[in-house]
C-alpha cells in the first residue's frame, strides 16, 4: 500500500493508455482531498467527455490545456459549453461533432 | 386629512417598491457584466497559456538540439520523490459579493528560508507585466505597460533555485533551456489565474441563470 507521499499525482497517457485506465485516473484525482487543481490535455478529455462533462463541482479545478500535437479548440471546453446555453437556445451537446 | 395621510403613505410605499426594483435590477445587470468580463478573462487567458506553451516547447526543443538528446532526456530523471518546490494554496475568501475559493500559487516554497510571500509578490509582479491584456469594464482600471519586455525583479534566492532545479542537465545549460523553465514557470502562473476565473466564471453564471429563471418564472 502507498503512503499519502508515494501515491501517483499524474497519469502519462501514450499510445497504449486505455480508456478505461483515463477514467480510473480522473475519478481517483476528483476524489482525493490532497488534490485542487487537474490539468488535463483537451485531446484525452475528449477521450472521456462525458465523465468530464457531468463534473460539476466547484471547489476542484478541473482545466483542458492544449498538447503539442493538438491546440486548444474553445468549442470543446465543458467550461465554455456549460455557459454557451446563456447565448443560444441550442443544447449543450448540439454543437460538438 | 386622513386621506392626505393615506395618500403619502401609499406614495412613499411605491416609491420604496421602485427604488428596490431598481437597486435588483442593478444588482442583476452587475452579475452579467462580471459573468461576461470574467467569461472574457478565461478565453484570453487560454489563448496565452496556448502561446506560452508553445514558446516552451520550441525552447525545449532549442536547447535539445543545442546540448544533445542525450542530456535532455526523461532518462535522467532519478524517479525518486522529491518535496515540491512549488505548492498551491486553497483559501476561502469572505467576499461579499462571491463566497468562493481561491486559488494561490507559492513557487519555490519548499526553500528553508520561506519566502513565500516574496514569491506571491513576484508573482503578481510577473502577472501585470507579462500577462494578457485583460479588459476590465470598472471604471478603477489598471494602467498595464505597453512594452512586453517588462523587467522581472528577481530574487538572488529564486534565481538560485532555478538553477537547482535545472542542475539535473549539468553545470552548464543552454540559454535556452532557461528560457524554457521561464515559459513554463509562466503557464504555470497562467494555469492558477484560469483556476481562479473559472471559478468566478461558474459562480457568476448560475446567478444569472437564477436571475433569468426568476424572471421566466
Amino acid at each position: 500500500m502507498l503512503t499519502y507521499e508515494e501515491r501517483q499525482i499524474h497519469l502519462s497517457w501514450t499510445q497504449n493508455t486505455t480508456i478505461k485506465q483515463i477514467e480510473d485516473a480522473f475519478k481517483e484525482f476528483t476524489t482525493r482531498e490532497d488534490i485542487a487543481v487537474v490539468l488535463i490535455s483537451q485531446y484525452v478529455a475528449n477521450m472521456i467527455r462525458f465523465l468530464v462533462d457531468s463534473y460539476n463541482q466547484p471547489v476542484l479545478a478541473f482545466l483542458e490545456i492544449p498538447s503539442k500535437d493538438h491546440p486548444y479548440d474553445p468549442a470543446h471546453d465543458s467550461v465554455i459549453s456549460r455557459v454557451k446555453y446563456l447565448f443560444s437556445t441550442e443544447s449543450v451537446a448540439s454543437g460538438r461533432r | 386629512m386622513e386621506e392626505q395621510d393615506q395618500m403619502q403613505s401609499s406614495i412613499e410605499v411605491e416609491e420604496l417598491e421602485e427604488q428596490q426594483q431598481r437597486e435588483g435590477k442593478r444588482l442583476e445587470e452587475e452579475n452579467v457584466v462580471r459573468f461576461l468580463d470574467s467569461l472574457d478573462s478565461y478565453v484570453t487567458l487560454l489563448d496565452s497559456l496556448s502561446s506560452t506553451l508553445r514558446q516552451g516547447w520550441l525552447e525545449l526543443a532549442s536547447a535539445r538540439q543545442s546540448m544533445g538528446a542525450s542530456r535532455i532526456n526523461g532518462a535522467l530523471l532519478d524517479l525518486k520523490f522529491h518535496s515540491a518546490a512549488t505548492s498551491l494554496q486553497v483559501t476561502h475568501h469572505d467576499d461579499e459579493i462571491l463566497n468562493q475559493p481561491h486559488f494561490t500559487l507559492c513557487k519555490w516554497a519548499s526553500s528553508k528560508n520561506g519566502y513565500g510571500d516574496e514569491k506571491l509578490r513576484e508573482n503578481k509582479l510577473q502577472t501585470n507585466s507579462d500577462g494578457p491584456q485583460l479588459r476590465h469594464r470598472s471604471q478603477f482600471a489598471e494602467k498595464i505597460p505597453e512594452t512586453k519586455g517588462a523587467p522581472l525583479i528577481v530574487d538572488d534566492q529564486v534565481q538560485k533555485e532555478r538553477t537547482k532545479s535545472l542542475s539535473m542537465f549539468g553545470t552548464l545549460v543552454s540559454p535556452k533551456l532557461r528560457a524554457a523553465q521561464l515559459s513554463f514557470e509562466t503557464a504555470l502562473e497562467t494555469l492558477v489565474e484560469i483556476a481562479n476565473v473559472r471559478l468566478t466564471m461558474l459562480s457568476t453564471s448560475d446567478q444569472v441563470r437564477k436571475e433569468l429563471e426568476g424572471t421566466e418564472g
